[in-house]
């Protein structure tokens, strides 16, 4: 028995071995990226390349050494990239030429028009250099600019020379598949830039305030002299563009939260930037007052260093909503929005999604994704409906039979009477959902919002007793003190804590894979007490493939040459797990469907097919393999039998494999006290299989639950109380992730499920969801911990202070130490650390 | 000590210049992507695109 891998590590030496290499590789995938090779690979000593970049790169890297480690550290994609039809790829390119997308998406500029598309399957420098080349290899485009992580590529060109499906045209030779880019696109809005600018002119006027500050705290002050007097109106020339140029976000949304709590007669309208906004305003003004008057104390420096750390939370935040947001726009290239509509002449002409009515017919033909919600006129098709109802098994429809917008057409042409089109279908609803409801998810108030305004009040406050007690007291000594509690307060490491620890380890996470999009979710995380697990494509691979083989491994070449002439999926299945067969003739091909398929190859009689239909055919029976068979039907998987030659030679176990770390999982989370629930579109055996084989029993695995069930299921259990984890990949996990607490999309999930997601994970398999809540879990105690520690700094600190304990100097010495306590804390976090890819260790 | 009148203003003006040059460089987009051009380093100097008309 042995099981097939279909890494890459065989396939490079298959294809060492073969005497003639091109028709060896055609069908596999390139040595350097690991991309499907196409019908125009490069071969150089032996090995199969995508393009001559990567076999640039890949010769550059051996000679230099560097190969070993550059491909243990490559991380290549779980699956090929797409390969849909031509046809449909046509017709995408038609949108590319229309006058209307012209219109709507590209931007005028100086060397012609703009535009930014989406383009799948970049992952390396050679990409990025090969694309980047553009202008060298095609007249009339002036710059192309690839943004690597956003996998987007901006292009200067001139319409009159160059048409964009040429492009297109060109960049699919390599591999690369363009998608046209609807929305804002992600790009950083000039909100963000703003932010930017305005957070790296506050971080600067802090810093130089801080250094006059010092100056003043170290004894300057007590000196008196016209020095002292310079420096306070060094730092408040700085502090003024500090305070209304870096604070007017927080002025002006103050503003308006007051504005509205006094219309509405309600208080509780007040926002947190009120108490923020109130105190550097007061604290400003003191300190203008003291610098005027020539007496009393200034605190510019706690101002503007709180001003600048709260815009560096703002920011951080900002831009986590961005790259959320632009997962959003990548959900809308889903659903086609060109269309082949059937004139009532016969004729079918190219139209736009939104130019389609209900009761128009349009053509589908095999290898597209249907672009409407309708009923099949004419033909009969399998279709995947993976996307919607999460099934892995293709389903055969006929004439009259329904279609949903969103499933791929597998076999053959389809015309469809439509019902729905665009936004109307399902999956349209659904998508729309999902984003609504992100647009209203609430944005994340961070703690340091929430204390660092009352904080400042509170010091003031303080400030002003300390001020009246030692005036009391001894008037000499009164401003001394108020100074040095001022200064051994201030707010930096508070305000730092929690944006720093999260950033820190959310930039963490994601070395390790584990995109997570918002600090809310990873607050969330820690919450959880119930998981709810997507089959297909989660727990499972998400495509069919040879899962297991009983027999001799010559006889499986045999098998994967014959069932290579069949599109059936079962032997595309085959195919894909054994890789490129060798050049084997094969003649005289019958296949029977639903039944199995026979022929010669290589002068062998070969017959691959269900069991008892192997039996009737060969006339051999195919007892001696019974209990494989049996075996094979109990795990959940479909068993096909071969024989070679009238001799029963193995049992092939096809099917989605469940993935290794699936149990690994399951077993983990309820070991931590967690409930787990498996919640599939699947059909309710194939669930109940892979329940028993995880060991989940009972109501706790569910199949055939729709979207819509999907979503009511967790609404249902958030309302018993429980705080719901949902993992998922697909579109039809969209609604569900989004309705849940917090939401997983598993690698090489739908776009759909990774917009709706609030985590996401590139690696494979299930098992980061594990060290995704320990992470986060770690991340709270850190924030906790740092919070904590410098409240019982600061409250030490103003005590002291108080009572007269503290010179401002020593107050100047300890306030830095306070912060460097905060960053050190949060860069030291155990979170996300203790599974170091094996690459860096030994560095 | 007289010295500071002219070195803290010197140091502030040169403050200003860093802030200048922040300004520019997040108008021009250069934090936009951070990553791209760590990698477009790599890649030999016919490429580079600002040496295009």
């Amino acid at each position: 028995m042995s099981t097939v891998a279909t890494d890459r590590t065989p396939l490079k030496s298959r294809a060492a071995k073969a005497t003639d290499v091109s028709t060896t590789i055609a069908d596999s995938h390139c040595a350097h990226c690991g991309m499907r090779l196409g019908s125009t690979p490069v071969v150089k000593d032996d090995r199969g390349f995508c393009c001559n970049s990567c076999a640039t790169a890949f010769g550059a890297l051996s000679d230099s050494g560097l190969d070993e480690e550059f491909y243990s550290l490559q991380v290549l994609p779980e699956k090929p990239a797409n390969t849909a039809s031509d046809a449909s790829k046509n017709l995408q390119l038609k949108e590319l030429d229309s006058p209307q997308f012209i219109e709507e998406h590209t931007r005028p500029d100086n060397a012609g028009r703009s535009v930014d598309l989406f383009v799948d399957g970049m992952h390396c420098a050679a990409c990025v250099w090969l694309i980047e080349r553009l202008p060298f290899e095609m007249e009339g485009i002036a710059v192309a600019r690839v943004d690597l992580p956003r996998a987007r590529l901006s292009l200067t060109f001139d319409p009159a020379q160059v048409k964009l499906s040429k492009v297109a045209e060109w960049l699919a030779k390599f591999g690369y598949t363009v998608r046209p880019m609807r929305g804002e696109g992600g790009r950083p809005t000039d909100a963000e830039r703003k932010l930017l600018l305005r957070m790296g002119v506050a971080w600067a006027l802090a810093g130089n305030v801080m250094l006059v500050t010092f100056a003043l705290y170290s004894g300057l002050q007590a000196e008196g002299s016209g020095l002292a007097t310079a420096a306070r109106w060094i730092s408040l020339t700085l502090s003024i563009p500090a305070v209304f140029y870096g604070g007017a976000p927080f002025f002006r949304r103050a503003w308006a939260s007051m504005r509205s709590a006094i219309k509405a007669h309600d208080f509780r309208r007040l926002h947190m930037d009120m108490p923020i906004a109130l105190g550097i305003l007061v604290g400003f003004l003191h300190s203008m007052w003291a610098t005027l008057s020539g007496n009393g104390e200034v605190w510019f420096d706690s101002i503007t260093v709180l001003i600048a750390a709260l815009l560096t939370a703002r920011w951080l935040q900002l831009r986590s909503r961005r790259l959320a947001g632009e997962a959003s726009d990548r959900l809308l290239a889903l659903v086609p929005s060109m269309v082949r509509r059937v004139r009532a002449d016969g004729q079918i002409e190219v139209v736009r999604v939104d130019d389609i009515d209900a009761g128009d017919l349009v053509e589908v033909p095999a290898g597209e994704v249907v672009p409407v919600d309708g009923v099949i006129a004419e033909g009969e098709s399998r279709l995947n409906n993976a996307v919607i109802t999460g099934e892995s098994r293709p389903e055969a429809v006929v004439s009259g039979g329904r279609v949903v917008a969103g499933a791929t057409n597998l076999s053959s042409p389809l015309r469809v009477r439509v019902e729905a089109a665009g936004e109307a279908t399902r999956v349209g609803k659904l998508l729309a959902w999902v984003r609504n409801a992100e647009e209203h998810k609430a944005p994340v108030v961070l703690l340091a919002d929430r204390i660092g305004g009352y904080f400042v009040l509170g010091v003031l406050a303080l400030a002003a007793l300390t001020a009246a007690l030692w005036i009391s007291i001894d008037p000499t000594v009164a401003a001394q003190h108020v100074v040095a509690l001022l200064v051994i307060t201030c707010p930096c490491a508070l305000g730092m804590a929690t944006p720093l620890a999260m950033s820190v380890a959310a930039g963490r996470a994601a070395r390790h894979g584990l995109f997570i999009k918002s600090d809310e979710a990873t607050q969330q995380l820690t919450t959880i007490d119930t998981v709810i697990l997507d089959k297909t494509g989660t727990l499972t691979e998400g495509q069919m493939t040879l899962v297991e083989w009983t027999g001799s491994t010559d006889a499986l070449e045999l098998l994967a040459a014959l069932e290579s002439q069949s599109n059936h999926p079962i032997a595309e299945a085959l195919v894909r797990s054994v890789g490129p067969t060798e050049n084997i003739g094969v003649v005289g091909i019958e296949a029977v469907a639903g039944a199995g398929i026979r022929g010669f190859v290589d002068g062998r009689e070969v017959v691959v097919g269900r069991p008892d239909w192997v039996a009737v055919v060969t006339g051999v029976s195919t007892d001696s393999v019974q209990p494989d068979i049996e075996r094979v039907a109990l795990l959940g998987y479909t068993p096909v039998v071969a024989a070679v030659d009238r001799q029963i030679v193995g049992v092939a176990a096809i099917g989605d494999r469940l993935r290794d770390d699936a149990a690994q999982l399951v077993r983990a989370l309820e070991l931590s006290g967690k409930e787990v629930h498996i919640l599939s579109g699947d059909h309710p055996e194939a669930v109940a299989v892979v329940a028993e084989r995880l060991g989940l029993v009972g109501e706790r695995a569910r199949g055939g639950v729709s979207p819509e069930e999907k979503r009511a299921a967790i609404e249902h259990l958030q309302e018993e109380g429980s705080s719901v984890l949902m993992v998922g990949d697909g579109v039809n996990d969209a609604v569900a992730l989004q309705a849940a607490d917090v939401g997983v999309a598993v690698g090489g999930g739908s776009t759909a499920s990774l917009v709706a997601a609030d985590v996401f994970m590139t690696r494979p398999g299930v098992e980061p969801v594990s060290e995704l809540l320990h992470g986060s879990e770690a991340v709270m105690r850190t924030i906790r911990v740092t919070l904590g520690v410098s409240l019982l700094y600061n409250l030490i600190g103003a005590s002291a202070a108080m009572a007269g304990l503290v010179t401002p100097l020593v107050a100047a010495v300890a306030m830095p130490v306070s912060s460097l306590l905060v960053v050190a804390m949060a860069i030291l976090q155990p979170s996300f650390r203790d599974q170091q890819p094996q690459s860096l260790k030994h560095q | 000590m007289n010295i500071l009148y002219a070195l803290v203003p010197l140091a502030l003006l040169l403050a200003g210049l860093g802030v200048l040059a922040f300004r520019w460089a997040v108008r021009d987009g250069q934090f936009d992507d951070v990553e791209t051009p760590a990698i477009r380093m790599l890649l030999d100097d016919e490429t580079d695109q600002s040496s295009t008309p």
